[in-house]
Order: C-alpha cells, then structure tokens, then sequence
C-alpha cells in the first residue's frame, strides 16, 4: 500500500516538473535577478556588480518618488472605487434579470476587452483630446471658448481609461457572485421585516465580499504598474510609478528600475496581506 | 377547534404573462389550525402562499387578516412569515444571527433578542447549536433555524412552502412528528403546502386541494380521503379505483349503475337522472376478498381473477381481472393476504364505500 502511494506521488511530482521550471525560470528567476541589479550603483548602460544600498537611499528619500506613489495610489483608489460604483449596479441587474438574457448581456459588455489595448486608447483620444468630441461638444454649446487640455494628458483621462479598461473585470467577479444568491434569499430578508436599503446592508454587502476581494487582487493591484495607460493619456498629472519604471529601464539605468520596481512589489504584497487580513482567505473561495 | 376565522382569502386571480396562476380562489382559515394546500407541481398553492405573505400581489381578489384588509400590504408589514422550499436561511451568519434577524432588524434591545433566541431555539430544540455557522449544519438543523427565525416573531400565520421537499424520507417523517409538536406548543396558524398527499395527511387538520389554479375542495382530512367530490381529488389522495358507470334506475339516494356490463348499487345524496353518466371511486383498502361467494345484503359483489401482487410491507395490493375484462386494485394487509396470482375470487364493497364523483 505504502509504496503504491509513494509511486503515485512521485509520478505526480515528475509530471508538475515542466510547470514548477516554468515558473520557477519566468517568475521567480527573473526576480532575483532584479533584486540582485536593484542593489548594484546607478549606472547607465551597465551594471557594476557590486554591493551598494544607494538606490534605496534614493528612493527612499527623493519626495519626487514619494509624490508619484501617492500619485500612483490616488489615481488606482479613484478608479477602483469608481469601477465599483459602475460595475456593481451593472452586475446586479444582469444578474436579478432572466438568466439568459443577463448571460447574453455580459457577453456583449466583454466583447470590447478583445479589441486592441492601443486602438482602445487612441479612440479615448478622439473623444477627450484636445480637437477630440468632448471639447467640441462644449464649444458648440458655448459652454467653453478655447478646447481645454485637461481632458487628457491629465489623471482624470487616465482614471477614464483605467475604468473603460478593467470594468468587464468588474462586473463579471460581482455578477458571478450575485447570480449565486437565490432570489429566496431576498424574499427571506424581506419576509422577517427588512426594507431594500437594509437588505443590501446586511444581505447583500456582506454576500459580496469574495468579488470584492477578487477585484482588488484582479484589478486594483495590477493597475499599480499600469504604465502604458499613464504614458499615453497622463501627461503630468497622470503620472504613476510605472512610468518612471519604464523611463529608467528603456534609458538603461536598470539599477535605479530595478530598486523601484522592487519596491512596487514591496508595497503589492504588503497590500494583498492586508487584504487578505480584512476579508479572510475564506472569501477567495467561499461565499 | 373553534372556527373562528384568522385569515379570509377572496377570489383571488393572479396572472403571469399569459399564464393564469390562480382562478379564482377563496379559502377560510381558522385560527390555531394546521391547512395543508395539496396539489401538483404548477397547480398554483406556491403562488397563493406568496401572495398571502405578500412576496407577490394578486391581479384581483383581496386577502384579510382578522377582518383586516392586507392585500396591499408590503410583506414587512404583514402577520405573517413564510418558511422557503430551500430554507433561504443567510449563508453568512451564525444561527444566532439568522434567528435574531427580523428582531435586529427591528430595532429591538439586545437582551431582549438574546431572551427570544434562547426561548426559540429552546422549542426547536438546537439551542446548543446557537453560535454555529449555518453552513456546518445538516439539513434537519438547518430545517429546525428556519422555523426558529420566523417563529421568533410571533407571526399570526406560518406559511411553511414545501420546505421539507429536500430531505430524506426517514429525515422527512422525524421532522411531521417535530412540526406537529412545535404547531400544538406555538398554536399559531399554519399552513403547508406540499404536493405530497402522505405528508398532507401526516401533518393536516385540514385539507385543501389545488389544481390548475383552482381550489378544488377543502375539509377535514378524513372527509377529504373518504368523500372526494371530484376525481383528481380521489386520484391525487391515496390509491383508488374509478369506474365510469351510467344511470340506470334511481329510487331516492339509492342508484343503479350500469359499468361495463355489471350492475353497480350507488348510495349517493346527488340529484342523478336515469341515462346520466357517472364516475365511481371505490378506494382498493374498502373491497374486501373472498373464495366463497358473500351473500351480504347491501354489497356490490363481482367475481374476477387475481393476476398480480405487489408486496409493500405491511400490505399487499392485488390486481384483479373481472369477467367484464376489467382491472381493480384492491389492497388487504399482510396478515390475511392468503391468495395468490391465478386464484379465482369473489370481491365485494358496502355500497356507501363507492363514491359518486363530480366528472
């Protein structure tokens, strides 16, 4: 019998072998290399093998990068809370109407994440740039003379996009999760005395929690290193760390990348542990 | 039991879209008694529970309690609570959360729901079980929350809607024996609804059957089984046999029919004209079995053979093939089945045991 399990185990073991390379070569390899560059002298074009703690030194004490996290985290807490206020309603009426309907509804909201990232951006272009919809639109109602810049090039364009970009990512955890709420559930609430506002307080609210989570592993902490968003619609007040990131590691100066990289992902796990504290490791998969 | 009335249901219609749920019905609840609404699948006894807690409002009719018209009434405002087929109990708080619910809800003092709680879950019985996720529970316990939340309210009427309809048989049958407890120690108003004629039986004082969105007769439980004035109530309750049968001579309630060639004695209080057709339901517990042929005054006796026996226990149903070619289910219990297929018998029935049915 022992043995028999222990053939069994070893099989399996010998058949994960290409995944576990697979991550451990693409993953895990190509981050102790990063935190091995993040502690060698800024220099550009190469690297200096040797010990130093100066990048840290720097980016622990230049405001510059504190000024872009906070940046970072404002424009991702505002376009998370936003994506949560637009999402959840969507989500919840798709999933309280006929169920193939609601079904076939989801599928048209999700259809426009296929059509290319850049195209995606670019259209925002035409409705909030400078000679774009929105700046003729007020022109014309003479609500405004000149076209306004601040549309874009600007966090609110970068809050804009980051929404039109993430929220199917949104509505689908929420309506996946609302659709498993029988509607016998609210018909109970409502039978022992409760009113709507009180059934989404103390039904609903908590019964999502486990969507919630899963949009803050799935959106919120990935938007953290968004930089092609920011790039392409930020200007300066949109700025975010992955910019900067970008900048340094297509200017060469990878040490510098490197240790701001690493801090990025500090900060990620620092806040998935807090998640995780608040809502339990339960959510992730019970509701 | 007193009749006085609790609850007055008035023609009520409900329409879905094309589908007309509820024709019509109107039905008088006694207060402290356990109605069972009997019917099948589609037959509409859902639909009238939801409208009387009012999780769904008529098309027309109105619904009274104590005299009071509620037909409008949100069902947060109404005395009444309802037990869900799937129980609906919150899949993320503890028992004590579930029952406290409609008190928290309402704003009532703390010790005082903790008072409620104990004092309910010490009538069902789970009360050791307070602080438990409801998710851990088996289904009994979960059955037991379920009505510990909605009794903990005091509701004038508990509208249980099939909520047994998930559990096992052994489960199901501790369970009537619980319910029919926990009614008689409350003494609140119930009703059930299932499509379980066993159950109805079990668990009623009285008796309602629906079908096709219409209240087809309502009574005591036993009126219901032995008198049933129409034959979906005789088929639907119990085993029965039916006879389609033709009036022949009538002297006062008295009536001969003629079935298939034999000659049947109907006792009937109906208004019947020789010529008219009519349906005869003999119940197969009330034909008896004899070798010699009975010579019993008042009987309708035939004679037929035995060709199958199904064994069920305590009793054993036997079909039997009369001269005419017909078949009849006849069941006798165990202790004094003595025949076997293939035997040639005499089956007879008192005459007022044959009940004349409305189409």
């Amino acid at each position: 019998m022992k043995t028999e399990v222990d053939v069994k185990r070893i099989r399996m073991f010998i058949s994960n072998i290409p995944s576990i390379l697979y991550i451990l070569i693409l993953f895990y390899i190509p981050i102790v290399i990063l935190l091995a560059i993040s502690f060698t002298p800024p220099r550009k074009f190469i690297v200096e093998w040797v010990f130093t703690l100066e990048n840290y030194v720097n980016v622990f004490t230049n405001p510059n990068y504190y000024r872009i996290l906070l940046n970072t985290f404002w424009i991702v807490i505002v376009a998370t809370i936003m994506l949560i206020i637009i999402g959840f309603p969507i989500a919840y009426y798709l999933a309280r109407m006929n169920r193939r309907l609601g079904a076939k509804i989801l599928y048209f909201l999700i259809i426009p994440v296929e059509i290319n990232y850049l195209i995606r951006v670019y259209a925002w272009k035409v409705i909030l740039g400078e000679n774009g919809f929105l700046n003729l639109l007020l022109i014309s109602l003479g609500i405004i003379e000149k076209p306004l810049t601040i549309f874009f090039y600007s966090w609110v364009a970068v809050v804009i996009v980051l929404i039109h970009e993430w929220l199917p990512y949104v509505i689908v955890p929420f309506y996946v999760n609302l659709v498993g709420i029988s509607d016998e559930i609210y018909d109970a609430a409502m039978d022992l005395g409760a009113t709507r506002l009180q059934i989404f307080r103390t039904i609903t609210l908590p019964l999502v929690k486990p969507a919630i989570l899963t949009i803050v592993f799935l959106v919120t902490i990935p938007s953290l290193g968004e930089f092609a968003i920011p790039y392409l619609v930020g200007g300066q007040s949109g700025i975010m760390l992955g910019v900067l990131i970008d900048r340094y590691l297509s200017g060469f100066q990878l040490a510098i990348g490197a240790a701001l990289s690493f801090f990025l992902l500090v900060i990620t796990l620092i806040l998935s542990m807090i998640m995780i504290k608040i809502f339990g490791y339960e959510a992730l998969y019970t509701r | 039991m007193s009749k006085d009335i609790v609850l007055r249901v008035v023609d009520i219609w409900k329409r879905f879209g094309q589908v007309e749920a509820l024709k019509g019905v109107s039905l008088d609840v006694y207060r402290g008694e356990l109605l069972v609404l009997l019917g099948p699948s589609g037959s509409g006894k859902s639909t009238l529970l939801r409208i009387i807690a009012g999780l769904e409002y008529p098309t027309s009719g109105k619904i009274y309690i104590d005299g009071e018209d509620i037909t409008d009434l949100p069902p947060y405002k109404r005395d009444t609570s309802m037990i869900f087929q799937h129980l609906a109990l919150f899949p993320h708080m503890t028992v004590y959360d579930n029952v406290a619910y409609g008190l928290k809800i309402r704003g009532i003092p703390k010790d005082e729901i903790d008072r409620r709680v104990d004092e309910v879950l010490e009538l069902v019985r789970i009360r050791h079980l307070k602080d438990r996720k409801v998710t851990q529970l088996s289904g009994g316990q979960q059955q037991r929350v379920a009505i510990a939340r909605s009794l903990i309210l005091h509701p004038k009427i508990l509208l249980l809607d099939e909520p047994l309809g998930a559990l096992d048989l052994k489960l199901r049958k501790e369970l009537h024996i619980e319910l029919r407890r926990i009614h008689q120690e409350v003494g609140n108003t119930w009703i059930f609804v299932t499509h379980d004629q066993e159950e109805a039986l079990t668990l009623a004082d009285r008796i309602g059957v629906m079908n096709d969105g219409k209240l087809i007769q309502i009574g005591d439980k036993w009126d219901v089984y032995e008198q049933p004035k129409t034959r979906f109530v005789a088929e639907f309750i119990g085993e029965t046999n039916i006879f389609e049968c033709r009036v022949v001579e009538v002297y006062g309630d008295r009536v001969y029919a003629e079935w298939r060639g034999l000659k049947l004695g109907v006792k009937t209080d109906r208004e019947v004209k020789p010529g008219e057709s009519m349906y005869l339901s003999v119940r197969p517990e009330y034909i008896g079995l004899s070798k010699d042929k009975p010579s019993n005054e008042g009987y309708n006796i035939f004679h037929g053979m035995i060709t199958d026996e199904v064994f069920r226990g305590s009793y054993v149903m036997y079909s039997i093939k009369l001269d005419n070619g017909e078949m009849v289910k006849v069941t006798v219990l165990s202790k004094d089945a003595e025949y076997d297929p293939g035997d040639e018998i005499y089956l007879y029935w008192r005459v007022d045991k044959g009940v004349p049915l409305k189409e």
